[in-house]
């Protein structure tokens, strides 16, 4: 009788016993998985220290340097290819973009007198680094067969500015020991018509660009830090008097209640502000600087901080598209180029004074 | 007892030892070579060649590029040395005004901007009417800017003379020119103004002004008991905020070497001219 009962308590307490957790998930949805691009290479690299002596440093610095030079003389791949061999220009088709820095703010006038303020953009070492036709460029991976999508765009990555070797990832100088440069600090990828498409090596030049031609900057925003709802999203705050207390740069209601008492996703509240990609549209050239490449835009909208990186394209804006056909597929090298391009709107510095005749 | 024992297992000495005496050596007076750089003068007769010291905003290629900009606007117009209190005469293309040219007198009191945002500010007295006028110093519509007066004031701004009596901001509308002798410096103008009662645009008393006769006896108790508290002596000795609100003097020294030769020139020019000015003025005269 006695062990009887013993055997149904120890059901009992067996029943009891928690052998596995549930954990509650929504079933149809999963994290985006972070898919690099199939040409990308970790660039960044634990810098050691190597103990070289100071001739092995030297040496190191000469070859650099010897690089540089023998990437300075190659003769651009455009050189030998004349005019009426390129494709010629229809209103369709997608150029490739720059990499350009911010260099910083100033003002010009234009030839009514107006003062205009002006964007600085240097272009530096930029050149094209390897092209993808449409037909191989597949840049999602999928394990289910996808349906057979017709792309119609190559993928073009372009490089700027050189940097020292020893600082980047094998891997990474793989990339660009290809076309035989040295790797650069940035990396972009372009997406352009086949007919667009240019040999590796190309360097590419302010002028790729017209002066009047309207382009999209696409930047990262200053970043901000974390703040509040008043410098983020423009609150009011609360009133500073009138007994209140320990309120005065809060949001106040976050929500309502019954039906709707949560707080409902995309509600405006304090957070990381700036930092973010953002793209400037139709923003008008106003003068190109051909000895240093340098590109004078129009307005101060182009986001980010002075020595901030950002990528230039052919404007998408309808109305501020290229009416005339721009250097297609890009600007080729040339001796003769003026030394600097005004938009007709804009008073050179070096012309005589302005006057208004009277009527 | 138990104190001189932990005293014994102290490793600090027991005394103070005193550091050997040193003779005193005779140190050479610190005198920077660069100190008597007759470049770095400058800085005072052309301050907007300097860029702004905020190094978030500082790029050489763009400064440089400015610095051009700057000399191919003064190839086509003088731009002369004046200082905050010179009396100048601007005159400037306007389609709006009568014979589209427009001249305006008035005593610069305040001149600030870096580069090709350079800019000044004159104030006249028109009719009774307090007028001040904010002009772009590189702005292509000015045709012409001529110094009446050469002199500076007492203090950095002038903005006190909206709160003086109007007769400190009064000049005639077709003042001469005085013409200084060549090679003397620039005088300074101890004129100290009376001030008109309260109410004030701002509070003077707490700016330290030098150019103020009257300030003390519009002032109550309050006023001088809150002057006191918000002063700030100590901000003088504050080598870090001088360094952050000034361009190194080895950076200078490059900006001025690169536009000296060009600035030289300019001035050149310009005396060529005032000596062709002196010596034609008579004729005039005489018509």
């Amino acid at each position: 009788m006695s062990t009887n009962n013993l055997k149904l308590l120890c059901t009992k307490f067996n029943n009891l016993k928690i052998n596995y957790v549930i954990t509650r998930t929504a079933s149809n949805w999963k994290p985006p998985k972070y898919r690099p691009p199939y040409w990308y290479m970790p660039k960044e690299r634990v810098l050691t220290e190597d103990n070289l002596t100071q001739d092995n440093r030297m040496f190191i610095k000469e070859i650099i340097q010897d690089k540089l030079q023998a990437q300075a003389a190659m003769e651009s791949p455009l050189e030998n290819i004349s005019q009426t061999e390129t494709m010629q220009w229809t209103p369709g088709k997608k150029r490739v973009g720059l990499i350009a820095r911010k260099i910083g703010n100033y003002p010009m006038w234009d030839k009514d007198g107006k003062k205009v303020l002006t964007t600085l953009l240097q272009v530096i070492d930029n050149h094209v680094i390897k092209y993808i036709p449409p037909e191989n460029f597949k840049p999602m991976i999928h394990k289910v067969k996808q349906p057979q999508e017709h792309r119609r765009l190559g993928c073009m990555l372009v490089g700027a500015e050189n940097i020292d070797p020893s600082t980047v990832t094998k891997d990474y100088c793989g990339l660009f020991n290809s076309v035989g440069m040295l790797p650069k600090r940035h990396l972009c990828r372009f997406m352009v018509s086949p007919e667009a498409a240019l040999p590796t090596g190309t360097p590419l030049y302010a002028t790729h660009f017209r002066v009047g031609d309207h382009i999209d900057v696409r930047a990262k925003t200053i970043d901000r830090g974390f703040q509040g709802v008043m410098k983020r999203w423009g609150f009011k705050g609360m009133p500073a008097s009138h007994g209140v207390t320990k309120t005065h740069r809060r949001p106040g209601n976050i929500g309502a209640g019954g039906e709707k008492a949560r707080v409902w996703p995309g509600t405006k509240m304090p957070g990381n502000m700036g930092n973010r990609w953002r793209i400037t549209r139709g923003v008008k050239i106003l003068r190109i600087n051909t000895k240093h490449n340098i590109i004078w835009t129009l307005g101060v909208a182009i986001p980010g901080e002075t020595g901030a990186m950002c990528y230039l394209f052919d404007t998408v804006l309808p109305l501020k598209k290229h009416k005339t056909s721009p250097p297609f597929p890009t600007q080729p090298p040339l001796d003769n180029l003026p030394l600097e391009y005004y938009d007709d709107s804009i008073h050179e510095f070096e012309s005589p004074t302005i006057s208004f005749e009277e009527i | 007892m138990i104190f001189l024992e932990f005293r014994a297992l102290s490793t600090l000495p027991e005394r103070v030892e005193e550091p050997p005496q040193e003779e005193p050596k005779e140190v050479p007076q610190r005198r920077g070579p660069k100190s008597t750089n007759p470049i770095l003068e400058h800085r005072h007769i052309y301050p907007e060649f300097l860029p702004d010291p905020n190094p978030k905003w500082r790029n050489s290629l763009r400064e440089k590029m400015e610095r051009a900009d700057m000399l191919k606007r003064r190839q086509q117009i003088d731009i002369p040395e004046f200082y905050v209190g010179s009396i100048l005469a601007v005159t400037i293309a306007d389609p709006h005004a009568q014979g589209k040219t427009n001249k305006f007198v008035g005593i610069c009191i305040e001149r600030k901007g870096c580069g090709l945002r350079a800019e000044f500010t004159l104030r006249n007295v028109v009719d009774h009417q307090g007028l001040e006028v904010r002009y772009d110093l590189y702005d292509p519509t000015i045709d012409k800017i001529q110094v009446l007066r050469l002199e500076k004031r007492l203090d950095d701004k002038l903005f006190y003379l909206r709160d003086a009596l109007p007769e400190y901001s009064t000049f005639p509308l077709d003042m001469d020119p005085e013409i200084l002798p060549e090679g003397t410096p620039v005088p300074v103008n101890p004129l100290k103004v009376k001030l008109k009662p309260k109410p004030w645009l701002e509070r003077w008393e707490r700016q330290e002004l030098k150019g103020i006769a009257n300030i003390e006896q519009y002032l109550t108790t309050t006023n001088r008991l809150n002057r006191k508290l918000r002063q700030t002596p100590w901000e003088k000795f504050d080598l870090m905020k001088q360094y952050r609100k000034t361009i190194p003097m080895e950076e200078q020294s490059d900006i001025w070497s690169e536009v000296n030769n060009q600035l030289q020139q300019l001035q050149m020019a310009r005396k060529k001219m005032a000596r062709k000015r002196t010596f034609t003025a008579p004729k005039t005269q005489l018509g």
